[in-house]
């Protein structure tokens, strides 16, 4: 029992970090103003471009590969939906199918059209010496460097959030465009760098999904990370210090599909795999509901920025 | 020492209107130049031109001794020139310390924390660095919008009608921030339509009339006289008379009526129980927080109450006090507005059907009666002045052939002829036969216009006795017992 309960927490964490990351990056994106739904398409980006690096150069490259392919996927929506003006819905909708698309074509075009059983070079579980050694709790310390990447971002992204200069002018932009604006904030600039530092997040996220995780690509494999990642945002009520702990329940929820489908193989596995999404609606619907989002969050580039 | 703020030849229209013509100004350190006019007479413009809010079409900013063809608020800020704006400008989510830091400009961190403390005991404010500004009351809103104007330095303020907002002594506790500030050398700008606070407060008095300098001059040589001829022009506005009152039927009857308080802030209204007959026009004195809102939004039925009876007869008007966010949607046709706000069935009106045309029609026969002026009934209601979108609001209220009328705070923001032309609707009205209900802040303004007067003080509604004067009813809306 004792190694159940241990290895189901290993895996929740393991499980997390692609979440993790994606909704720390999207926390950023939406302090700044910016709903991103093309947070889901960045993330499949990513993980695409981890694999061709990975493929290529190994793990490392595979990384710089994901965030340079979570940028591409960034910039472009930053410059559809802030630069232009566009409605943020539709335009991170039309990011995320265009991206469902286009790594279906790369990938079929780069690994043929079977493009089956590929296996890639992944990050190794790194021990932490002497908490790796821990009753219960040790696995918990030999997990992937991205993982404990992610962890440390947390507390990093809070600390840009609210204590810089960049940070506050960020949240002034999500807040309140206009008065931002007369106080100086350049709001699309602003705008437009939180985008694009949270999709290279989402992009990272993409890579540890198949270098920490699953070791390999598949089309559509993010499967709705993005989105749940959207929803672990206003769980964590927009701070990343509290993104931190609701990434780790969805990472739970998503874990024990896992667990439930070996335990209760009497339920059909599609009902266990309904769990996390369900998770997401009721989140999404009660404590989530009351946190306070920025004020400014969707509204168009032009009418907050009164140009 | 340079002058901190020099405008010179400024002009700046709007479509086909006029706001500004070759206008003149400057201000010199150290003073506090009261800036006088009616509203629609081009001072807020001014002050938006010399803060960067908009740009002149001609003329020069000179700033600190640098001329420029227009500037933007970053180089007004840049330059020492704050302003404290008649709305809210601090952001709601942020703390006090996050909106003064990111207003100067500052690098956050223990620095701007105590640079902060300096501003704040500088002008002898006081709030809490970490409370939300969204979560302060009106008066310290108001103190965190001067903090912001201040912070930093700043050698000039420009203060958009502050004591059109707020209540009495928060008012005057401001503009005591402002002489203080102006001891220490930071020159303000008080736009006002206020002759009295122009004369108390101002060292320099510019009268602006119809977008031009009609007087400027010290202060101390120019009478009250001489500054209404050059604010109104040759034609003063008739004095409003009190409305010759024949109480009719009873419209609206109200019984220990409570309502919870609006907000969550103030008393709400206590057991209140009143009478309105038709033909009377009932002014409600009440300080902030008094529930007066309470009662008023409460009777025109926007608001449930949490006990007693009310009863009405007829339709009800209600005009709100907020004219752009409660009243009109600017960024909606005329026309489109008065259809929304048309809650009775009119000819052009059938079902969930609108006739667009006749409505049209309509819209345009209420400028036209009421002298209101607009391009048309196609013209975006946010492309009014603040007299016409109320002249508006009123003309539409009264179409709807009301048995009621409950007026919130109607003459606010607006200038002395634009206020006397709403009393003087407001006094035909109960004239035909209409029960009107109005709250107004200015006692002296409800004294003249009330054919009887209602105290809320603590949420309880009193009356105050036929003929009783301004300090009496002042120390009902205090709470003094003694004084009924």
């Amino acid at each position: 029992m004792e190694t159940e309960i241990t290895a189901f927490m290993a895996s929740a964490v393991r499980v997390a970090t692609p979440l993790l990351l994606a909704a720390l990056g999207e926390t950023v994106a939406e302090r700044g103003g910016v709903i991103n739904l093309g947070i889901e398409g960045a993330m499949l980006a990513g993980a695409l471009g981890a694999a061709i690096g990975a493929s290529a150069g190994g793990p490392w490259a595979g990384v710089a590969a994901a965030v340079v392919a979570g940028l591409v996927v960034g910039a472009l929506f930053a410059l559809v939906a802030v630069v232009a003006g566009a409605e943020q819905i539709i335009a991170g909708t039309a990011t995320t199918l265009g991206c469902i698309g286009l790594t279906g074509v790369i990938y079929r075009h780069h690994y043929g059209p079977g493009g089956v059983g590929l296996t890639l070079p992944t990050f190794p579980a790194t021990a932490i010496p002497g908490f790796s050694a821990l009753p219960i709790l040790g696995p918990l310390f030999r997990q992937s460097i991205l993982t404990y990447a992610a962890f440390l971002l947390a507390p990093a992204l809070w600390w840009l959030l609210w204590r810089t200069r960049w940070g506050l002018r960020l949240r002034a932009a999500g807040e309140a465009g206009l008065q931002a604006r007369t106080r100086g904030v350049p709001v699309r600039r602003v705008r437009t760098e939180g985008v694009l530092l949270g999709a290279a997040l989402a992009g990272l996220a993409g890579a540890s999904l198949v270098l920490g995780q699953v070791g390999t690509f598949a089309e559509r494999m993010t499967a709705g990370r993005g989105f749940i990642a959207i929803a672990i945002v206003a769980l964590g009520g927009w701070n990343p210090l509290r993104v931190l702990p609701a990434a780790l329940f969805f990472g739970a929820a998503l874990a024990l599909q896992y667990v439930l489908q070996a335990a209760v193989p009497a339920v059909p596995y599609q009902v266990v795999l309904i769990l996390p999404y369900l998770l997401t609606l009721l989140v999404l619907t009660t404590a989530a509901g009351r946190a306070k989002a920025p004020a400014d969050l969707g509204r168009r580039a032009a009418s907050v920025e009164g140009d | 020492m340079t002058d901190p703020l020099r405008l010179t030849g400024i002009s700046k229209r709007f479509g086909s209107v006029v706001a500004l013509q070759r206008v003149d100004f400057r201000v010199a350190p150290g003073e506090i130049h009261a800036l006088l006019g009616e509203n629609g007479a081009g001072k807020s413009t001014l002050m938006k031109v010399a803060f960067g809010l908009t740009r002149p079409e001609a003329g020069t900013i000179t700033l600190a001794g640098v001329e420029y063809p227009f500037v933007t608020p970053v180089i007004a800020r840049r330059h020492g020139v704050g302003m404290v704006h008649q709305h809210f400008t601090a952001i709601p989510a942020l703390s006090v310390l996050e909106n003064v830091t990111l207003a100067a400009g500052w690098r956050p961190g223990r620095s701007a924390w105590l640079r902060l403390r300096d501003t704040m005991s500088e002008a002898g404010i006081t709030l809490d660095p970490d409370t939300r500004a969204g979560d302060l009351s009106a008066g310290q809103k108001q103190r965190l919008e001067v903090l912001q104007a201040l912070a930093g330095k700043t050698s000039v303020l420009l203060l958009d009608e502050p004591s059109s907002v707020l209540s009495p002594p928060d008012a005057e506790a401001l503009l005591d921030l402002v002489r203080r500030s102006r001891d220490r050398g930071v020159a303000a700008v008080l736009i006002t339509h206020k002759l009295g606070e122009a004369l108390e407060y101002g060292d320099s008095i510019t009268v602006l009339r119809r977008g031009a300098v009609a007087f400027t001059g010290p202060a101390d040589q120019v009478t009250r006289h001489v500054l209404i001829q050059h604010m109104l022009g040759d034609a003063p506005p008739a004095p409003v008379t009190p409305p010759r009152c024949n109480p009719g039927a009873v419209r609206l009857e109200v019984a220990n009526l409570s309502v919870d308080p609006l907000g969550g802030t103030g008393t709400g209204l206590r057991q209140a129980t009143l009478q309105l007959r038709a033909g009377e026009l009932v002014g409600v004195a009440a300080l902030e927080g008094n529930g007066h809102r309470e009662l008023l939004r409460c009777l025109a039925g926007l608001v449930p109450s949490s006990g007693g009876s009310l009863q009405r007869s007829g339709v009800v008007s209600f005009i709100p006090e907020d004219r752009t966010t409660e009243g009109l949607i600017g960024e909606f046709s005329l026309t489109r507005n008065v259809a929304l706000i048309r809650g009775t069935p009119a000819p052009w009106l059938a079902g969930p059907w609108i006739d667009w045309s006749q409505a049209s029609q309509h819209t345009a026969s209420l400028l036209a009666r009421h002298a209101i002026s607009a391009l048309g009934p196609d013209a975006l209601a946010g492309s009014l002045s603040g007299g016409n979108q109320q002249r508006l609001l009123i003309a539409e209220a009264l179409a709807r052939d009301p048995a009621i009328l409950i007026a919130e705070n109607p003459t606010r923001g607006l200038d002395v002829q634009a206020a006397t032309l709403v009393s003087q609707r407001l006094g035909e009205a109960a004239a035909a036969g209409v029960a009107v209900l109005v709250f107004h802040p200015d006692l002296d303004e409800l004294l003249s216009i009330a054919t009887r007067i209602l105290v809320l003080a603590g949420g309880r509604l009193h009356e105050a006795k036929v003929g009783a004067t301004r300090d009496e009813i002042g120390r009902l809306m205090l709470g003094e017992p003694d004084a009924a």
